[in-house]
């Protein structure tokens, strides 16, 4: 399979890619955080908690490839939380959400 | 060697990009973008690409939907399909393999292996 470009432009073309989608990707990390905040406080609905579920899904699939795996951790770790049958541990929510967003030049 | 045209068909516009960008940059390869299944069986149905990329999740009509209604479709039957999927757990694994797609990618993907791991399970390489 011949190779057109060098990685490097490659790189470089990711990292505008990047910077576009920080927008949305700043729209997603507040909604897990107030997904946690609900938790704290025993408000979070079934629809937020959905909703964030499937925030935290597509978090887990695209971090990793932006350079960011730590973050993609976190956000498996935060979906299989959300989607997981037993009641929402708010504490580790909360850590989680926070050590997602940690991960992250936003 | 000849130009391989791929679909790739996902509704996350991020994965969409990087994808096509890792595809066109690294391999050089032509792309086609789709942000639903039904956009996707309309282009696959009229480029008839060499290949599709096809996300599993998405919403009103998912990958492993798609993928079983191109199978009844002739000109669309025969074209290899990849799914591509955040879904790590073994029992998801196996599912998505039972579906007779030729391979299975995860989600996070290298944007600078993404062809090679393409290639490897069409047997491009």
């Amino acid at each position: 399979m011949p190779s057109t470009k060098d990685p490097e432009a490659t790189r470089k073309l990711l990292a505008t890619l990047w910077e576009r989608s920080l927008p949305v990707l700043r729209e997603r990390c507040a909604l897990l955080q107030s997904a946690a905040a609900a938790a704290q406080t025993g408000t979070l609905t079934q629809d937020l908690r959905a909703e964030a579920t499937a925030i935290a899904h597509k978090l887990s699939g695209s971090l990793g490839m932006f350079g960011y795996p730590e973050g993609t951790e976190f956000a498996r770790r935060i979906e299989e939380h959300l989607e997981s049958a037993t009641p929402i541990d708010a504490t580790r929510l909360t850590h989680d959400v926070a050590a997602l967003l940690a991960t992250l030049p936003l | 060697m000849p130009i391989r045209r791929i679909l790739i068909i996902d509704d996350e516009d991020d994965i969409r990009e990087v994808a096509a960008l890792s595809l066109e940059s690294v391999a050089g390869w032509q792309v086609s973008t789709a942000s639903s299944g039904a956009e996707g069986m309309r282009i696959a149905t009229a480029e008839l690409p060499d290949a599709i990329l096809m996300d599993v999740m998405m919403p009103a009509m998912d990958g492993p939907t798609t993928f079983r209604e191109m199978q009844k479709l002739p000109e669309l039957a025969s074209i290899p399909v990849i799914l591509l999927t955040a879904k790590v757990q073994g029992v998801d694994q196996r599912r998505f393999a039972g579906l007779g797609v030729t391979a299975v990618l995860f989600k996070p993907f290298d944007p600078l292996t993404l062809a090679e791991q393409m290639s490897e399970a069409l047997g491009w390489s």
